[in-house]
């Protein structure tokens, strides 16, 4: 059924081409280890390797918005501009770019969230935003009163960073696995999830399992808010999880520790059975219909209004 | 005939192992309650109908219950074999009774209440053979089910289980002997019985596929039909599954798709969930986030139910030793098979 998926085997830089400038090699181990997980993180860690590697004068490959933006800016260099020049204007265009559509988006997003936490809230989260994070520790400095219930999954476990953080800073914090979560789902008021990326169609591409929340907060009609920026908007279109998808190492799954230490369980022979297959998906869509609202730094958009933003606000994109 | 030192002896015995959950499993509960329950009928001297229902209720029945109260499975054997006594007693008066023969309660208890021990002894080995129909309708109970799988798994199908159920793994490897079909196991944290589901068929030659409980919304739209097992049915059609469940059958509502459950008549109970959480139970929330990842520990609130409660909108069938029915029947088999009288044990 994934067959059209590549399964990430692990990184081998021996048979990187030796072309590739050590930053993004080091990069590339980064990601395929999950070393940087969450797509702001990723994006600013590429994005920061790409400044090392123009210094360098090597070509970039892409990602996304990020890199169109990248590319646009390198191809309206002036011609007539010295290599030196154009190295430093590109790297502070980089600098922009990440203090814009990232770092200042995140605060414009958390100033527009604020106004939806009221005291008294409890608010449902999905494994770790960044931008959801900020949010939730924000709302704490400004004495807003609220709790909050983390639910996580295996086999990434990213809400226990989450988890961390917020209990840190004095945040009353349940945590609960995915199964739990129509059991938790009853006291909640509002659920607040991030994203990895935003489609046309309006449908939410984010880490495996979001859909599943979202559609347990449906069922009992609580608002599901996303926060978004919109660097992450995409022209592309998907209806399901399968089309455009990535699967993770299937030994996480064999893997039944839920510390550090890993702990092979019952399906460590599963390569000895020909019949048994373990299947990691990293990402999955939500449909629009189980989303109430998208806060961007734009403002606060139905999901449908995205293909809006990609078509008026693209010269401020870029 | 047992004298009641020994049958005491017997009560005790699976009291305790109720208890300490030495007996595990629905089917295993329910057998055993049964043969205990019929030694208490033979062993037990009555010549009023009310004596025996009290030593069957009161006596053994509410020691049965209260020692594994979250194993339903108790309760209702104790209600079916009431039922069955209750039965026999009024057929025994209609039909061999002396007086009227009217079917009313009390010109019953009247009847045989009037000193006659005669009566009681004509009706206890009635009683008893409908006790022992009983068990070995229990005993076959698997064998029932699985003969109606192939009706209902066809070739090149997707199937999506949580959980691991022995009804729904005889299920399907009874199908595989005549049908090549796929199963998508979900991996059921924090119990990973999805992973022993997954070992077990995989063995019996089933292609199958565990995945992370996150991807089952992911995968769903791929899916043809959802079949699980339950610890429970309720008299609404509700089940009490176990966690994860309920998430597979709302996925499986969204997307369209039927869900099935697979379970043994023995499991229906005539308890009604005015209350969702009175059925569940949290369990130790270790395997969730451990006591060696320190001190965030009594900072937080960790949450780990055992059981989930799946609403009956969420069901489209269930197959049972008695056939198929849709959630909407469940009410005529508690009619037939309880009495009101009794949910209270």
């Amino acid at each position: 059924m994934f067959s059209h998926l590549e399964i990430t085997k692990g990184a081998n830089t021996g048979l990187a081409p030796k072309e590739i400038h050590p930053a993004i090699l080091v990069l590339g181990l980064q990601f395929s280890e999950f070393k940087i997980c969450g797509a702001n993180a990723r994006c600013i860690a590429a994005l920061t390797a790409f400044q090392k590697v123009i210094q360098d004068y090597k070509t970039p490959e892409g990602m996304g918005n990020a890199i169109r933006h990248l590319k646009w800016e390198i191809s309206t260099i002036d011609i007539e501009m010295s290599d030196d020049e154009a190295k430093k204007l590109l790297c502070e265009k980089i600098d922009n770019f990440i203090r814009d559509s990232i770092t200042v988006a995140d605060r414009v997003i958390v100033e527009y969230g604020l106004q939806k936490i009221q005291d008294g809230d409890v608010i449902l989260t999905y494994a770790r935003s960044s931008v959801v994070q900020q949010l939730l520790l924000e709302a704490h400095t400004k004495g807003i009163k609220f709790k909050v219930i983390i639910i996580d999954s295996r086999p990434r476990l990213e809400g226990k960073k989450l988890l961390n953080c917020l209990v840190n800073a004095g945040i009353n914090c349940t945590y609960a696995f995915l199964h739990a979560v129509g059991f938790a789902m009853r006291d909640v008021s509002k659920v607040f999830l991030g994203a990895h990326a935003f489609m046309s169609n309006g449908a939410l591409y984010s880490r495996v399992g979001t859909a599943m929340v979202a559609m347990m907060a449906k069922e009992k009609n609580i608002p599901v808010i996303i926060c978004c920026e919109t660097y992450k908007f995409t022209d592309k279109v998907q209806l399901d999880s399968f089309v455009m998808n990535e699967q993770g190492n299937p030994n996480d799954i064999v893997n039944i520790s839920t510390t550090l230490a890993p702990k092979p369980g019952l399906l460590s022979e599963w390569l000895n059975k020909p019949d048994l297959k373990l299947l990691n998906l990293l990402y999955d869509l939500t449909p629009s219909k189980y989303i109430t609202t998208v806060i961007t730094e734009v403002g606060m958009i139905p999901c449908t209004s995205v293909p809006v933003i990609l078509r008026e606000y693209k010269p401020m994109v870029q | 005939m047992t004298g009641p030192r020994d049958l005491n002896a017997q009560i005790e015995s699976l009291v305790n192992r109720l208890r300490r959950r030495q007996v595990v499993g629905s089917w295993c509960v329910s057998i055993e309650t049964a043969m205990l329950l019929r030694q208490v009928v033979s062993a037990t001297r009555w010549n009023q109908v009310e004596t025996l229902i009290k030593v069957v209720k009161e006596d053994v029945g509410r020691r049965l219950v209260m020692a594994q109260p979250r194993e339903l499975a108790v309760g209702n054997i104790v209600c079916r074999v009431l039922r069955l006594i209750r039965e026999k007693i009024r057929t025994f008066s209609f039909y061999g009774g002396s007086g009227t023969g009217t079917n009313t309660q009390s010109s019953m208890i009247n009847l045989l209440g009037d000193g006659s021990p005669m009566g009681a002894k004509r009706a206890s080995p009635l009683i008893i053979s409908e006790l022992q129909e009983m068990i070995n309708e229990l005993e076959n109970t698997y064998v029932n089910i699985i003969d109606q799988a192939m009706e209902h798994i066809h070739s090149n199908e997707i199937i999506m289980t949580v959980g691991k159920s022995r009804t729904v793994e005889m299920f399907l490897k009874t199908a595989a002997k005549k049908r090549k079909f796929s199963v998508l196991v979900a991996e059921t944290f924090p119990t990973y019985l999805g992973h022993e589901m997954a070992l077990s068929l995989s063995e019996a030659g089933i292609d199958t596929t565990v995945i992370s409980d996150s991807a089952i919304f992911a995968v769903m739209s791929r899916v043809n039909k959802v079949i699980m097992g339950t610890h429970a049915v309720l008299a609404n059609g509700g089940l009490i599954s176990v966690s994860g469940a309920q998430m597979v059958a709302t996925a499986a509502k969204h997307h369209s798709k039927p869900v099935v459950v697979c379970t043994g008549l023995y499991k229906l109970s005539p308890l009604y969930p005015y209350d969702e959480d009175s059925f569940n139970d949290l369990v130790a929330p270790d395997p969730v986030f451990s006591f060696n990842e320190g001190d965030l520990i009594d900072k937080v609130t960790l949450l780990n139910p055992y059981y989930d409660y799946v609403s009956p909108e969420l069901v489209s069938l269930f197959i049972t030793n008695t056939g198929g029915h849709p959630p909407s029947y469940l009410y005529r088999l508690i009619n037939e098979n309880y009495d009101p009288d009794d949910t209270d044990i």
